[in-house]
């Protein structure tokens, strides 16, 4: 099957998920994305492009205990499945063979 | 870190809305954390939160953050609340897939659009017009010609009317219609009524009050009954019966009060006490013919049942029946049984009856039938208007579609499917229709105000005409419409991108040249679809200039209308004539009056009194064949106050008294067609059946006395501009004093200044007279061609919007393939092509699409013209001179669009654009 297709932020999201390791928990994510992507997003949105890309089958999450912060409520703990990794790949491919030719346009100038 | 509790209402929604279980509690859990720690932060002073400091700020801070996220994600959960604990199953997930998959769509189409905001803007103007537009007028069809009347069972209601032996349609005689009752089978209840304009005196004011006489069956046949008192009852009809009348709820809440004890109550209409004896339920409308407002009162039949006017047979007073019919009887089979009944009265009565025929209809049909074709064709034409709208957003969403190429070639090759892609424009495409439809819905509302507004008062069922959920469901079907067919064109062609080859940008696309060549096949649609609509216009618009130069036989400026009724029984035939005399004289000395006269018919407005008539001289035809007049009683100066012209004899003087030998005189045309090629002076003439006796045979008979021809006066368009002249017959007032009458002023300074003034003479001489229907002559002329006046109208802004947006496809087409080929005009001019080779080579092509469009657009409102024949006057559908104007004047304006992109092409500069590649 080929690999599915993933919009920027999907990979972002994927790629924080992989960087957190076992740390991967939604608050972190977002953190994450704030300090090293630069992007603010909304907890709706956030929640559900995880949604989704579990729909997709390119993630997994197990429950783990919570803690007096979150009124002792459970947190998700999230992970990527080899199909994740593999649109991973076929993303950063694509853009490779995208950027191919072009770094003398991209290059940061000099002066 | 110390903890607290978020806001618990916005914790209680999350509830609400996040998946049961650990699923939904994760994820409320991430956010009491974040709110926490944000409070936390605050307190601490942290850089990442700026603001307000302390323990309130902080949680201030935070809680408003908790909201707005908890809001958010409310929003994205809310409608698809999931029941289990686990991960959902297939199924639910795969429809959770497609609907964020739509949602994006639609993110992203709202992204895209407001990006191109002036490309958005043009597509969302063509769309409100075009579907606003149709809203209103569909509305005005829908309210008019297709809602049912607002009366139970209204399609077993049926009208019936006689006709004359020329079979025009004329009144209903009362005991012609008391043997219909009798005969027919076909009715349940079969009732009759005529409207009447009646004076309302007694108080302060007198006033002028829209009533209906009806016999006392008309309700039991309309099905509805009196929300206070009683209904007529056949006991009303019968001669000599008490006077009652029925008010409107209307009346009774604006003139009595909503007084509850108004039953018993006595009012004095025409001079006669009537007495109430109920109010009609809210909303109840009688079915207008003739009034331009609804009815104000309902009075019975018993005053004038047994009058001599009425029990004559030859008769015909104004009556029409309307009936409901009984069950297991159909409209067909009614009038063909009223048909057998006038049959055998014929027989019975052939004095009366020769050649006298029923006419039967649906009642709602009836109502409509005059309108009926003027509002079909401007639905033709709006949908016109709306087609030309559609073609015009296709061919901007083709010209998107291609110019997005790269965009989606580049979406393709990251893997988003053909169908995925499809979608996405499709989504798009409904997105801007719907919106364009949301606002084409408030331009309709707009529109349909001032229809209503321009519309010609005698307009039937206006009051029915409104935006109601039919019209909004038309315009929500509309725009749908729209963008599902006319955005699938693009959608499906863009989306069948072949990746590899888009990518490469350049010239010679298969893509972008058949793209290119559907739209210019919509133009050439487009522009076939103006042309029928400027010719509709064209048309209009002569029709239009003819009625205005319709010579009507009268000076129709600085003239003052209004009508009086001398109902009171005071007012005998000898008080009558003193009465009109003062009121002219009284009249004539007013300052600024130049004239003044009575008429018991206006012209134009049309006679209230035709009759049959024989001539002293010459052989009585047979009685089918008797000759028919309009009689106008009119008094001295009539003739001279109009500006009617006169041939021959003399016009009515002091000669003239009630005593002396009667005379009449007639107009041109009947002159030419009683006595052709004689002199008519000193011929006479009789009007009713020729064995009516000349004087009376006992008191209270029926007789009609010879009259001698004294005078032959131009012709008047008595019934209408439209209509032919009727033979005419004036009568001196003094020898035929009728008790309702118009009177005509002619004023030296603009009329509406004097109204006052002659209020108060006509006041000074009776305080219960009212007047109505004051309005100069040239307003009764612009009410007579009110509604080709408003068809024209329409037509024109029609034609108008229909011309530009088709010049401005017509632009935007020859633009682009301007653009397309900026290569190849930079190699012709680089090889040595001039300006005017380049500009002919781009003109041309663009007016080669005009030029089809124009031909086919020709055969097409050729193919309709015999649609639109009956809203003309004095032209034909296929006038030669019309056509030929609007072929022109689209070419010009063809030429002009494609102009433009052709001159800016000669300055094309050949080094670049040999370089564009």
């Amino acid at each position: 099957m080929a690999p599915a297709y993933l919009g920027e932020f999907e990979q972002l999201l994927l790629l924080a998920i992989l960087r957190l390791d076992a740390n991967a928990y939604g608050v972190e994510l977002a953190r994450e994305l704030e300090t090293r992507a630069g992007r603010t997003v909304s907890r709706g949105h956030l929640y559900t492009s995880l949604d989704r890309l579990e729909d997709k089958d390119l993630l997994r999450w197990k429950p783990t205990p919570g803690t007096p912060e979150r009124g002792g409520l459970p947190r998700r703990l999230y992970s990527v499945t080899p199909a994740g990794i593999g649109a991973l790949r076929a993303s950063r491919d694509t853009l490779r063979r995208m950027w191919r030719g072009l770094e003398d346009v991209l290059k940061e100038p000099t002066s | 870190m110390k903890t607290g509790d978020p806001p618990r209402l916005a914790t209680w929604m999350l509830r609400r809305a996040l998946p049961r279980g650990v699923p939904g509690d994760t994820i409320l859990g991430d956010l009491i954390e974040e709110w926490n720690a944000r409070r936390v932060a605050r307190l601490k002073g942290s850089p990442s939160f700026r603001g307000i400091s302390g323990a309130t700020g902080a949680r201030g801070f935070s809680t408003f953050w908790y909201w707005r996220q908890a809001l958010l994600v409310v929003a994205r959960y809310a409608w698809r609340r999931e029941r289990s604990t686990e991960p959902a199953a297939t199924g639910a997930r795969s429809i959770r897939m497609s609907t964020d998959n739509f949602l994006q769509d639609l993110r992203y189409g709202v992204r895209s659009y407001a990006k191109s905001p002036s490309f958005t803007a043009v597509v969302l103007t063509t769309l409100a017009l075009g579907i606003g537009a149709s809203t209103a007028i569909f509305s005005m069809v829908n309210g008019i010609l297709l809602q049912p009347l607002p009366l139970p069972d209204p399609d077993r209601l049926v009208y019936a009317n006689e006709t004359n032996p020329k079979g025009d349609s004329i009144s209903v005689s009362w005991p012609n219609y008391l043997d219909w009752r009798v005969r027919a089978k076909s009715f349940d209840a079969l009732a009759l009524s005529r409207d009447e304009a009646m004076a309302l005196t007694g108080s302060d004011r007198p006033q002028r009050v829209r009533a209906r006489r009806v016999t006392g069956n008309t309700f039991a046949a309309l099905r509805v009954a009196p929300a206070i008192g009683r209904a007529f009852t056949d006991a009303d009809d019968a001669p000599g019966a008490a006077p009652v009348v029925i008010v409107t709820d209307a009346f009774w809440r604006g003139q009595l009060s909503a007084d509850p004890r108004v039953l018993g109550q006595n009012m004095r209409l025409d001079g006669v006490q009537h007495t109430i004896v109920g109010v009609m339920p809210n909303g109840f409308e009688f079915p207008r013919f003739f009034f331009p407002r609804p009815h104000d009162l309902f009075v019975s039949m018993g005053p004038v049942s047994g009058t001599p006017n009425l029990t004559d047979r030859g008769n015909h007073n104004g009556y029409a029946a309307i009936g409901r019919l009984a069950p297991g009887f159909s409209v067909e089979s009614a009038g063909e049984e009223l048909k057998t009944i006038a049959a055998a009265l014929e027989h019975e009565y052939p004095n009366s009856n020769s050649g006298v025929r029923v006419r039967t209809a649906r009642l709602a049909d009836q109502l409509v039938s005059a309108i009926r074709p003027t509002l079909l064709t401007l639905l033709g034409a709006v949908g016109c208007l709306l087609l030309i709208a559609c073609v015009n957003v296709a061919n901007l969403l083709i010209a998107r579609g291609a110019s997005r190429q790269h965009e989606l070639a580049v979406r393709a090759a990251l893997g988003g499917g053909r169908l995925r892609l499809a979608n996405q424009l499709l989504v798009e495409s409904t997105l801007i229709s719907l919106a364009g439809g949301a606002l084409g819905v408030a331009v309709a509302s707009w529109l349909l105000r001032m229809l209503i507004t321009m519309a010609p008062d005698a307009t039937p069922r206006i009051t029915d005409v409104r935006l109601d959920g039919t019209a909004l469901l038309f315009a929500l079907v509309a725009s749908a419409t729209c963008g599902v067919v006319f955005g699938a064109l693009p959608a499906f062609q863009a989306s069948g991108v072949g990746g590899q080859h888009a990518l490469v940008r350049g010239r010679a696309a298969g893509f972008a040249a058949r793209s290119h060549r559907l739209r210019r096949g919509l133009l050439v649609v487009e522009t076939a679809l103006a042309l029928m609509l400027l010719a509709g216009a064209g048309l209009m618009m002569r029709t239009l200039r003819q009625l205005t130069h319709v010579d009507v036989g009268i000076r129709t400026e600085h003239l003052l209308t209004t009508r009086i009724q001398l109902a009171d029984e005071r007012y005998t035939p000898a008080r009558r004539v003193t009465f009109y005399g003062d009121l002219l004289s009284r009249l004539r000395a007013v300052p600024g009056v130049s004239n003044a006269a009575v008429t018991l018919s206006l012209p134009i407005d049309g006679s209230n009194w035709n009759s049959i008539f024989t001539v002293a001289d010459k052989p009585v035809p047979e009685r089918a064949k008797l000759p028919s007049a309009a009689f106008t009683p009119v008094s001295t100066g009539y003739f001279e106050t109009m500006g009617i012209r006169l041939v021959r004899g003399r016009l009515f003087d002091a000669t003239e008294s009630p005593d002396s030998p009667k005379t009449v005189a007639i107009n041109e045309t009947l002159a030419r067609r009683l006595w052709p090629g004689e002199d008519p002076i000193g011929k006479r003439l009789k009007q009713g059946w020729p064995e009516t006796p000349d004087h009376p045979t006992k008191p209270g008979a029926y007789f009609a006395p010879w009259r001698e021809v004294v005078g032959v006066v131009s012709d008047v368009k008595m019934n209408g501009i439209t209509s032919e002249t009727p033979l005419q017959a004036y009568l001196p007032l003094v020898q035929e004093p009728a008790r309702g009458l118009a009177m005509v002023i002619r004023t030296a300074v603009d009329p509406a200044s004097l109204v006052a003034q002659i209020e108060s003479v006509v006041r000074d001489l009776d305080k219960d007279l009212p007047l109505a229907q004051t309005r100069t002559m040239d307003q009764v002329l612009d009410a007579s061609i009110a509604r080709q006046r408003v068809s024209m109208i329409i037509f024109v802004v029609f034609a108008i919007v229909a011309l530009t947006l088709a010049s401005v496809g017509l632009y935007g087409v020859v633009a682009h393939g301007v653009t397309e080929r900026t290569h190849e005009i930079g190699v012709r001019m680089a090889l040595g092509a001039d300006a005017r080779h380049v500009l002919g080579l781009v003109v041309r092509q663009g007016l080669s699409m005009a030029v089809v469009g124009t031909v086919i657009g020709v055969a097409g409102a050729l193919a309709l013209s015999r649609w639109i024949q009956s809203l003309l006057f004095g032209v034909t559908a296929t006038d030669p001179a019309t056509f030929v104007a609007v072929v022109a004047t689209l070419l010009a304006v063809a030429t002009l669009a494609c102009g433009i992109p052709a001159w800016r092409a000669t300055h094309v500069d050949p080094t670049t654009a040999l370089r564009a590649e």
